[in-house]
């Protein structure tokens, strides 16, 4: 027996999936009930839907990068898909933004409506052109950003591409693994269908875990207690499969003396409705989070290591849910600093000796603000910090960015394009690559798996704790 | 025999054509090597829980099943606990960011 991988099909021609939607409509849902939840009807107009939906929902941002592109093509040299296909002009963000901007102009630019041939205006025809779109809005762009900083017009392609994600979400034509998240956040409030009970007996056991390590009993992992100076969130795959990275956590609180704990509800800070484009469902997670916090009135919100996590909630949420958030939210990060800068516990460096360079998650250094924190931190707790280059905000994405991660049929292209990701890692010649991202971790991983690179993914939760003097 | 087809990520593309076999080629195309039998208390466990909740066990239960700790739960299966064994037993990809 041989194993056969999926042969890699063209994009733009990758069939709508509807296997999961079907399932769902059958199971009777509550989040398909109360409309909630979209899914798509060959029966409808879908392509009406899309122009009513483009109209109504054109905000002046949006309409300004509709507007912006002179076709300069700084873009192309900014992305990295289109600089690892040079002699292919579909990979270009502009050549992106235009299937969309050419259905903007159709019906709402005066130059679309009168001589649509002359200004590339052109209308959506049926399904078969909205599945296009979706393939290219999904499968082409890791909505990273670097091509928003680039453009010397102001254009945001990635906001762009996430306005055509949300409207195509609403009619149901998106890629299955969207689906699927998009379905168990709706539902249980989590991307990963954790019920109540898996999580509190997952945390019971690492406190138990924590107190054999430690030797003492005065640790623990509190849920639901209030008034505490801090409530803490997570990702959910780390009570779901790796939860080191709560223990860790746990341990730092411990020494540092917080008074923490985590909500039983809410305790999910990652946001699918970001990477799907759907508002509703960002106002509806983000909400989750923030009420948490009220109900135990928590005098901080902390959110562990997670990109878009962090971009949701402390960024994006408040407007998504029209939220009047009075409370500070914070990244993990800046709480470890804190506590360093503070002496609240010790840190050791020797114990972190390999060279280690650190990956800027596209979410963090271009959307969230979050840039030298980490960097003072690797200086604190390992021997052998190097930058990787270009950093910072010029820094390329992990590739597994927006929820591709979850779209395994656009995986291909994806390593494909990650040549230059892998390139940049190896040139650093680190044996450890940090990041504080959750999703760049299994970004990087397929990075370094496809491209054989010899280096280990690490978070700074793992590095500050191994480092610790206890 | 005919071909295992699978996907991108290397789960199989039609989980119900699992079998030990195509497990032990699975394990040594990932990297896992040779399965011994405490990978296969994982795996057996993963699949039973599988075809009765139509999804992948939390680490805690798979743990307290196989009587295994964390630390060698990630030591058998390198790839960890839904990239490797979840893909090993034959399961779709688990939904989320993994």
């Amino acid at each position: 027996m041989t194993i056969n991988k999926q042969e890699s099909k063209s994009i733009e021609s990758f069939p709508l999936e509807v296997a999961s939607q079907k399932e769902a409509e059958k199971s009777d849902l509550q989040s398909i009930k109360k409309g909630n939840l979209r899914t798509y009807s060959s029966q409808k107009d879908n392509a009406r839907e899309f122009t009513s939906l483009i109209k109504k929902r054109s905000t002046r941002s949006i309409v300004s990068s509709m507007l912006g592109c002179v076709h300069c093509g700084l873009c192309a040299s900014s992305c990295h898909y289109s600089q690892t296909h040079p002699n292919d002009p579909t990979m270009t963000p502009a050549y992106k933004a235009d299937q969309i901007r050419r259905i903007f102009k159709r019906h709402m630019d005066f130059t679309g409506r009168l001589i649509p041939w002359w200004v590339h205006a052109k209308s959506i025809a049926n399904d078969e052109d909205l599945n296009r779109l979706k393939n290219i809005v999904f499968g082409t762009c890791s909505a990273c950003k670097r091509c928003t900083f680039n453009c010397p017009m102001g254009v945001d392609t990635a906001a762009l591409i996430r306005f055509a994600r949300g409207i195509l979400t609403e009619l149901g034509i998106v890629p299955e693994g969207v689906f699927a998240v998009s379905k168990d956040q709706w539902e249980t409030g989590n991307q990963m269908a954790v019920s109540e009970e898996d999580f509190r007996e997952t945390l019971e056991w690492m406190e138990e875990e924590l107190q054999d390590e430690l030797g003492t009993d005065k640790i623990h992992i509190p849920v639901d207690v209030k008034g505490c100076d801090l409530m803490y969130c997570i990702n959910p795959r780390e009570v779901k499969f790796d939860p080191r990275s709560i223990a860790d956590a746990a341990k730092i609180f411990f020494l540092a003396g917080e008074s923490w704990t985590l909500p039983s509800f809410g305790w999910d800070q990652t946001n699918f409705g970001l990477f799907s484009g759907d508002d509703q469902l960002g106002a509806s997670v983000a909400k989750n989070v923030y009420e948490a916090a009220k109900k135990l009135s928590a005098k901080r919100i902390v959110i562990s290591e997670c990109g878009h996590g962090y971009r949701s909630t402390r960024w994006e949420g408040y407007n998504w849910a029209n939220y009047e958030q009075e409370l500070p939210t914070e990244s993990i990060i800046h709480t470890l600093k804190r506590y360093i800068e503070d002496n609240k516990i010790v840190i050791d460096p020797s114990k972190n000796c390999d060279p280690i360079t650190f990956h800027d998650s596209c979410n963090l250094v271009r959307s969230g603000d979050l840039i030298e924190e980490p960097r003072w931190l690797l200086q604190q707790v390992c021997t052998d910090f190097r930058e990787m280059y270009p950093n910072r905000q010029d820094n390329y994405c992990c590739t597994g960015g927006s929820g591709l991660l979850s779209m395994v049929e656009y995986k291909p292209l994806r390593m494909a394009s990650a040549k230059i990701k892998a390139d940049q890692l190896k040139a650093t010649g680190a044996k450890q690559v940090c990041t504080i991202c959750h999703n760049c971790v299994d970004g990087l991983t397929d990075v370094i798996d496809h491209y054989k690179l010899d280096l280990k993914v690490v978070q700074m939760l793992e590095l500050v704790s191994s480092a610790l003097v206890v | 025999m005919a071909d295992i087809s699978v996907d991108g990520d290397g789960f199989l593309v039609d989980p119900t054509v699992w079998t030990e076999e195509i497990a032990s080629i699975l394990a040594k195309e990932d990297g896992t090597g040779d399965l011994s039998d405490n990978h296969w208390k994982v795996i057996n466990y993963i699949r039973e829980y599988y075809t009765e909740n139509s999804m992948a066990p939390m680490v805690r239960k798979l743990c307290k099943a196989s009587g295994l700790k964390l630390k060698e739960i990630y030591e058998l299966f390198p790839k960890g606990p839904a990239k490797g064994a979840c893909k090993i037993a034959g399961l779709p990809k688990p939904d989320g960011c993994v």
